[in-house]
């Protein structure tokens, strides 16, 4: 460069920096006249409810006032107001007890993510061409009337609305809504969420088959508190874990003890600790009550199940079995769990009664120390709060599983006429290969009232979306984590940001345009006015001691985040009946020969991303994955004597490709993990997921086999097998501030 | 006597989950700064949770173990910093003064933790991200070092309102974030001159140890070794 040059480029820098001088190009902008009465730098603490995963966690938002860029009345200008800076643990909830996961944090991030959908969008290229343009809601709603109107109908074929699994009056809202106009509610969810309560803090011997209850699994934050109870909780008394997995998870790396097993053998497992415990007479006989009944060849002893047998198959030695065995019968109360992928192979419903046997044989059933489940909610006017699983659309209000879905539009291969999203992703959720991905594009007429554009809504034709959580009114009535009843409830903690709307609010407004019937069932203007209704009526069931009136009892609720019970007992399952059939044990089924795949493949729930919905949150992606440390990116879990007999080094691009596709991942090398077995977090992978989630990694739900757990709709997402082969070099993203061998002082004791 | 604030971190009930460290994140307006400089080392994480596996399949214990700015009484990154950013508080923190860090990173290379994080860039907050950031603490620009404060905004904040009525201090009143989100509740803070205080109870029992204590750095992080089953076949 020379001289000269140089001395233009200073001349040009100054020139701008005088302009900018004149004023923040903000200050052009209107100012709007402030809504709420804030003082700036004084921190208020609302009352929320987390919604990024189904725990339903109680959380406290801390409002600031701030200046924010918002559109009004479609004029932008700045508003000065309430804005949420933190999320922290309701510590008056009875579910997290003031405390929060990795991932609860996210939801600030939700509210202010740059690719928000910011108003209500029309299609207007072909479809999932992502070409939309801005309407009004005013138009948006008309078009979902006029869509609505006539179907079902003989000429117009069928509707559905598909959500992610919902409760409380929020629930009540979509399921009566589908139910009036003759719809039906489907729930998506690629993990199950689980029921039962487990008091793990009171537990003295606990034994995992596969849940990540740590993790990801049921009501992770609610466990992690009595785990550390259970841990160093009590003074001199500390519990023994053991996990039975083929890969250490987020959760077995905890455990006391990681025995690896076959996948698919867990309910083999739990009959030869209860075979021990049988043949020992460890306990009294006739504990397992009427459980034993329910499984082949119990009051003959297991004879098939004896440890010796069984060690081939399952890869646990024999000694090991019966040493657990003695410990467990030896140390109550002692508790057994199964979920994730123990109850994603094709034999899940054989293993689980096999583990409630064993927890029944244990004792653990109802009692501290044990598992239990949520008490019901005692309200006779229950309709309103109860949740209501299990019913299908037919016979009355309720949802079904998005399994039921699939089978309908696949046996039929006929796409509903009016499809409506909201919260799921069934696309991203859903194999490469299966039929309902296509039938879902081939819908008639499809509506998302998602915040995002996403793999699903990116097929919309029409966009409605829905206020960030922390911009609306939210409730939930919880059927598990916590041996209380549980009723959140939260108003929005901040105003809107964006022309957007909550989804129930909208549904409400659809029903009181259509009419008849609908307009019935949902006579409610707004869903902070459902919300009351349904409060009042558990103020006349519950509320009476608590407080003055249904009105007082409202407004303490608002204030506390909800209302729970105080003097109850949890109740226990329901005993086991005894069926026309015991459970007899079934060999778990594969898709592809052990010859063409090699390994078994093991998807699993990501410590940041949970099932993918939450990939495209910056905090998530830039936090290491904890057992790995791989940020913005994925990876895929070999054995690491495997890997050097194919010779793959770690960060090596390695393809996997089951018989119904391909993925191309970077490999991790890894002790972690039995040598025939591949693994890999479910989460990335998003071809369409905003700016900081799509086209970065591998989804490897895209290659699962189509098979389903045997008696169930559910999809076996662990029966897949793989072959693999290395592709060439590639990339690990790793935080590498970590050291590489344990500090000498902090070795195991 | 000032207060001397510390930390009891047991791993015996830490199970990874890293709450604490997106929970840093939200408190501290920690930027992040994307895959391409992630990959270069460049990604700023005040604490982390460090992972170890011991063993060969299938006998593989794993441990983890949260890594923060130990607080350091004879802190290696103090006395190398030429212009004083790093230096020692009353309350005996590691402070780092921002407008006074000119960027040699010295104290990074003496810091025996991997602790302290460089601005290699001008953080950016794509907007409305930018509405995420909490009032009470400063950002950083270029050229400027980061690191764990304890919270120091939540320990002036607490000290403040102690005074205002009047009292002191209580234990367990004031909370950094991480150790606020913590779900298995393994990390404890406190005040370590009063001996009566949490964190100084749990600190004086014998499963705690300092990390790379050898190096006769004093810190004031104390880690509570991870225990075992004590139980027997038939307790």
């Amino acid at each position: 460069m020379q001289r000269r040059d140089f001395i233009k480029i200073t001349a040009a820098g100054g020139a701008a920096a005088a302009l900018e001088g004149c004023g923040n190009p903000d200050h052009h902008l209107i100012r709007f006249i402030p809504e709420e009465d804030l003082l700036p730098g004084i921190a208020t603490w609302k009352p929320s409810i987390c919604t990024l995963c189904p725990a339903g966690c109680g959380t406290l938002v801390r409002v600031m006032q701030g200046e924010a860029e918002v559109i009004r009345n479609g004029q932008l200008g700045i508003l000065k107001m309430g804005l949420a800076k933190k999320i922290e643990g309701n510590p008056a909830h009875p579910i997290n007890q003031g405390k929060l996961c990795p991932r609860g944090h996210g939801e600030l991030q939700v509210t202010y993510h740059p690719d928000r959908i910011k108003a209500p969008l029309q299609r207007t290229g072909e479809r999932g061409s992502g070409q939309f343009k801005e309407i009004t809601w005013d138009e948006a709603i008309k078009q979902l009337v006029s869509q609505l109107s006539g179907v079902p109908g003989p000429s117009r074929g069928w509707w559905a609305i598909i959500t992610s699994p919902l409760r409380g009056q929020r629930k009540t809202i979509v399921d009566e809504f589908a139910y009036a106009l003759h719809g039906g509610h489907f729930e998506f969810e690629f993990f199950d969420s689980a029921l039962p309560a487990v008091d793990l803090g009171q537990a003295n011997y606990f034994i995992s088959f596969g849940a990540d209850f740590l993790g990801t699994w049921n009501s992770p934050v609610a466990q992690s508190i009595s785990y550390g109870h259970m841990r160093k909780g009590r003074p001199g008394q500390r519990g023994k874990f053991v996990h039975f997995e083929s890969r250490i998870s987020q959760t077995a790396a905890s455990a006391d003890e990681w025995i690896p097993s076959r996948p698919g053998m867990d309910g083999v497992l739990a009959l030869s600790l209860a075979h021990v415990i049988l043949r020992d007479k460890l306990r009294p006989a006739g504990s397992a009550g009427g459980a034993a009944a329910s499984i082949d060849g119990w009051t003959q002893g297991l004879p098939d199940f004896a440890p010796e047998k069984i060690e081939k198959q399952t890869g646990v030695p024999a000694a090991t079995i019966t040493r657990i065995a003695h410990e467990s019968a030896a140390n109550p109360p002692a508790v057994v769990l199964i979920g994730d992928s123990a109850a994603a192979h094709t034999n899940a419903v054989f293993s689980a009664r096999a583990v409630s046997a064993l927890n029944a044989l244990l004792g653990s059933v109802g009692k501290p120390g044990g598992i239990a489940f949520s008490p019901a909610l005692p309200m006779r006017g229950s309709q309103l709060l109860q949740p209501k699983s299990n019913l299908s659309h037919m016979e009355g209000p309720g949802s079904a599983s998005f399994a039921m879905f699939r089978d309908m539009v696949t046996s039929t291969s006929k796409a509903p006429q009016v499809l409506l999203l909201h919260n799921a992703n069934p696309v991203f959720g859903s194999a490469q290969g299966s039929q309902v991905r296509d039938l879902i594009a081939k819908s008639g007429f499809i509506a998302s009232f998602s915040r995002f554009i996403d793999e699903t809504s990116a097929l919309a034709d029409l966009i409605l979306p829905d206020h960030s959580p922390l911009e609306s009114w939210l409730d939930d009535a919880l059927e598990s984590g916590s041996a209380q009843t549980v009723v959140s409830l939260a108003p929005p903690a901040m105003a809107p940001l964006h022309n957007t709307r909550s989804m129930p609010d909208v549904l409400l407004d659809v029903a009181q345009q259509l009419g008849g019937d609908v307009a019935k069932r949902l006579p409610w203007k707004t869903y902070d006015e459902a919300l009351k209704a349904s409060f009042s009526e558990l103020y006349k069931e519950k509320g009476t001691k608590n407080a003055k009136d249904a009105d007082d009892f409202w407004s303490k609720a608002q204030e506390q985040g909800g209302w729970w019970s105080t003097d109850e007992k949890p109740s226990a399952p329901a005993s086991a009946k005894a069926t026309a059939s015991p459970a007899k044990y079934a060999e778990p089924q594969f898709d592809g020969s052990a010859n063409d795949f090699p390994f078994y493949f093991l998807p699993f729930a990501s410590q940041m991303f949970y099932d993918g919905s939450l990939a495209h949150l910056p905090w998530m992606q830039e936090a290491p994955d904890p057992l790995s440390s791989v940020m913005w990116g994925t990876w895929v879990e070999i054995n690491n004597r495997t890997a050097e007999k194919l010779g793959v080094k770690m960060g090596d691009t390695l393809a996997v490709a089951s018989a119904h596709g391909t993925l191309q991942a970077p490999a991790l090398v890894t002790p972690a993990i039995a040598p025939d077995v591949i693994a890999m977090p479910v989460g990335q992978g998003h071809t369409n997921y905003t700016r900081y989630a799509s086209n970065r990694g591998a989804n490897p739900i895209s290659i699962l086999a189509p098979m389903s757990v045997a008696g169930t709709d559910s999809l076996a997402w662990a029966a897949t097998r793989v072959k693999i082969s290395r592709v060439g070099e590639g990339r690990l993203v790793m935080f590498g501030a970590s050291m590489e061998e344990t500090p000498k002082d902090l070795k195991h004791r | 006597m000032p207060h001397q604030w510390g930390m009891v971190i047991d791993l015996d009930r830490c199970t990874g989950c890293e709450a604490c460290v997106v929970a840093c994140h939200a408190e501290n307006n920690i930027s992040t700064v994307g895959e391409d400089q992630a990959a270069r080392g460049r990604a700023k994480h005040w604490i982390r949770v460090e992972r170890y596996f011991e063993g060969e399949f299938p006998d593989v214990k794993t441990k983890f173990m949260p890594v923060l700015c130990q607080q350091c009484d004879a802190a290696p990154c103090e006395p190398v910093c030429p212009t004083f950013a790093s230096y020692h508080t009353i309350e005996g923190l590691n402070g780092q003064v921002y407008n006074r860090c000119i960027g040699t990173r010295y104290c990074a290379n003496a810091c025996p933790y991997s602790v302290r994080f460089f601005n290699w860039y001008n953080p950016e907050w794509e907007k409305p991200l930018n509405l995420q950031l909490n009032p009470d603490v400063s950002l950083r620009e270029v050229g400027v070092m980061e690191k764990c404060t304890f919270c120091v905004q939540r320990i002036k904040a607490g000290e403040i309102q102690a005074e205002a009525e009047k009292r002191e201090v209580k234990d367990g009143e004031i909370q950094p974030a991480c150790v606020q989100s913590c779900p298995t509740k393994a990390m404890v803070f406190g005040d370590l001159s009063d001996p009566d205080s949490e964190v100084s109870r749990l600190a004086r029992g014998n499963r705690g140890i300092k990390l790379l204590g050898e190096l006769g750095t004093l810190p004031k992080v104390t880690y509570l070794q991870k225990d075992s089953w004590h139980g027997s076949e038939n307790a």
